[in-house]
């Protein structure tokens, strides 16, 4: 007797306008079903160019769940080569980073070039005839990067990633364009923090306004920081958040800065002086005023990349109940006197000893135990349905604390996980 | 070369900071360190790690340190309410003398039950080097470097004392 097929998916049904199904976070198919649509045929994000300056450089990472090298070449060009030998499958780069002239693979000395080309077969009368050139290390068929931020699809077809990101490089460059040169640096570390939940609590929380003033609570009462008013009383507050569409979304604080350089945790005077000089002469002095009060973007780049703030992080998932959240600050090319105070910046809001994220990560680990209960079958996605606008450029805006950012991303993820 | 009573007072001092970082016995702890002191847990395990170029886990100086208990102290750090339960092991002490301080490297394994969630058992273990300072008379620390042997792997939550 054949085994029947298991039952597809039912995207449809499980994500609503207002509501979505808690087997989205705990379904080990559903999980495999967006390493297949999401993580591997669609844009991901995998590393910057700052992080591999030199030929030679390179850095692992994980695409899909699979191993890959992000690897800058003798000609200066940045590649990323799935990290297994095509003879038996081993990792050839077993390190995190580092700087090297080949891959050599340690089970039976097969090499490759930093273009993946396969140099060498060790004992090659083993074969009779044998085409080195059809064993290069695998490529993602299509790489594409945006001011150094480099994305790769294994799907050789699909939109650009000109049009995935659409307009949401205007976030992107809201934070690139802080630096005077107009480049960020990835150069500092990553630290990794491991989650006990399912990746999507990661982007979502990451743009959620609502919680703030509750799983934060005891770094409001303990220090002074720029998100204070954000936790104040509810018409007071001025911080929205947008869907730039795509799955790209932000929340947006500066409505409710009140002065320069409050995302930096204030600055004026001469620690800022010759830095204001230099976006001034760039910029004229009105566009400087407004990049000063705005800061960097809050956003995800759909589905593994969130600008934040001063820091940049990534999601990788793991299993269907497990990810780590990477984090790194975003050192401003030109900047120096800047990067003291970002590394700073980055330890307390990130990471598994920082002052923000352990709570994040503690509820994501609480709400995946919560979603073991069958006995409640959605999660309610519909606040601020009330009160949501479309504003001039067609984007949907709300209240920092609705659930707007939630539903355009549910709604990009129904499109991803339905289309043929 | 340190005086038996020197070691003898670096050691006590090791246990009695790992008992108090185990019990979440915050305001003790606190009261260990110098006004200057700098607390130093490295992202990597590079012995050529500098906090100023690169990314920590931790690199608090005094009114950090202070804020990072205050958080523990306020009842709402939800990641260590409860605190976890931990017990560490402190050995293979050595201690030298360095510019009036004493300078204490030890090898640590704590086991760390994570009660606020999950209830999962978390080995930690990695080398600690402590400078202490005599202030008046005992032992206050200026300076405490943890280095992890997984400090480049992905950690789980670490808002307790380590």
């Amino acid at each position: 007797m054949r085994p029947s097929a298991p039952p597809a998916v039912d995207y449809k049904a499980l994500v609503q306008d207002d509501r979505i199904h808690g087997s989205l976070y705990t379904d080990p198919r559903i999980f495999a079903d967006e390493m297949e649509r999401i993580f591997r045929r669609g844009w991901v994000f995998v590393g910057h160019d700052s992080e591999i300056p030199n030929p030679g450089d390179f850095v692992t990472r994980t695409l899909g769940g699979e191993p890959v090298i992000m690897v800058r070449d003798g000609s200066g060009a940045v590649l990323v080569l799935v990290n297994r030998c095509r003879h038996r499958g081993t990792l050839v780069c077993p390190a995190a980073r580092g700087t090297t002239k080949a891959f050599a693979c340690p089970y039976h000395g097969w090499t490759y070039d930093l273009t993946g080309a396969l140099l060498g077969v060790p004992y090659p009368g083993g074969y009779e005839a044998f085409d080195k050139a059809a064993h290069g290390l695998v490529r993602p068929p299509r790489v594409a990067s945006y001011r150094g931020f480099v994305f790769a699809s294994f799907a050789a077809g699909g939109p650009s990633l000109a049009e995935h990101l659409g307009r949401a490089t205007k976030l992107i460059d809201r934070s690139c364009d802080l630096s005077p040169v107009g480049r960020v640096e990835l150069t500092a570390g990553w630290v990794k923090h491991r989650c006990a939940a399912n990746w999507k609590m990661l982007p979502e929380n990451d743009s959620d306004g609502y919680h703030l003033g509750f799983v934060h609570m005891a770094l409001f009462r303990t220090v002074r920081t720029q998100y204070q008013r954000v936790v104040g009383e509810e018409k007071a507050i001025k911080a929205v958040i947008r869907d730039w569409g795509n799955g790209h979304i932000e929340i947006d604080w500066s409505p409710g800065y009140e002065g320069p350089f409050e995302w930096l945790g204030g600055a004026s005077g001469p620690a800022v002086a010759g830095y204001v000089a230099a976006i001034e002469r760039r910029d004229g002095p009105e566009a400087a005023r407004q990049r000063f009060l705005e800061g960097p973007a809050h956003a995800l780049i759909f589905p593994n990349l969130f600008l934040g703030e001063t820091n940049i992080a990534i999601v990788e998932p793991v299993s269907v109940n497990e990810c780590v959240h990477w984090h790194t600050p975003m050192l401003l090319a030109g900047v120096p006197e800047f990067s003291n105070r970002l590394l700073r910046m980055a330890e307390a809001g990130m990471g598994p000893a920082s002052f923000l994220m352990p709570e994040d990560l503690l509820v994501a680990g609480r709400n995946q135990l919560g979603l073991q209960a069958r006995s409640v079958e959605w999660l309610l996605l519909g606040r601020g349905l009330n009160r949501e606008q479309v504003d001039a450029e067609g984007r949907a805006v709300s209240h920092v604390t609705d659930e707007t950012t939630n539903r355009a991303l549910w709604r990009h993820y129904r499109t991803v996980m339905t289309d043929a | 070369m340190v005086s038996d009573a020197e070691y003898r007072a670096a050691v006590e001092f090791l246990y009695r900071e790992a008992r108090l970082a185990d019990e979440a016995r915050y305001a003790e702890w606190l009261a260990l360190w110098t006004d200057d002191g700098v607390y130093w847990v490295p992202a990597t395990t590079d012995p050529d790690a500098d906090p100023d170029r690169h990314l920590s886990h931790i690199y608090d100086n005094r009114a950090r340190l202070d804020t990072r208990v205050n958080l523990l102290r306020s009842g709402h750090r939800y990641s260590q309410e409860p605190a976890s339960l931990m017990r560490r092991l402190v050995s293979n002490v050595e201690v030298a003398s360095e510019g009036g301080e004493l300078v204490a490297e030890s090898n640590f394994i704590l086991a760390e039950l994570s009660v606020q969630a999950g209830h999962e058992m978390h080995w930690w273990a990695g080398r600690v080097t402590h400078r202490l300072r005599r202030v008046g008379d005992e032992l206050r620390m200026s300076r405490k470097k943890v280095v992890l042997v997984n400090a480049a792997e992905p950690l789980p939550n670490l808002s307790f004392l380590i």
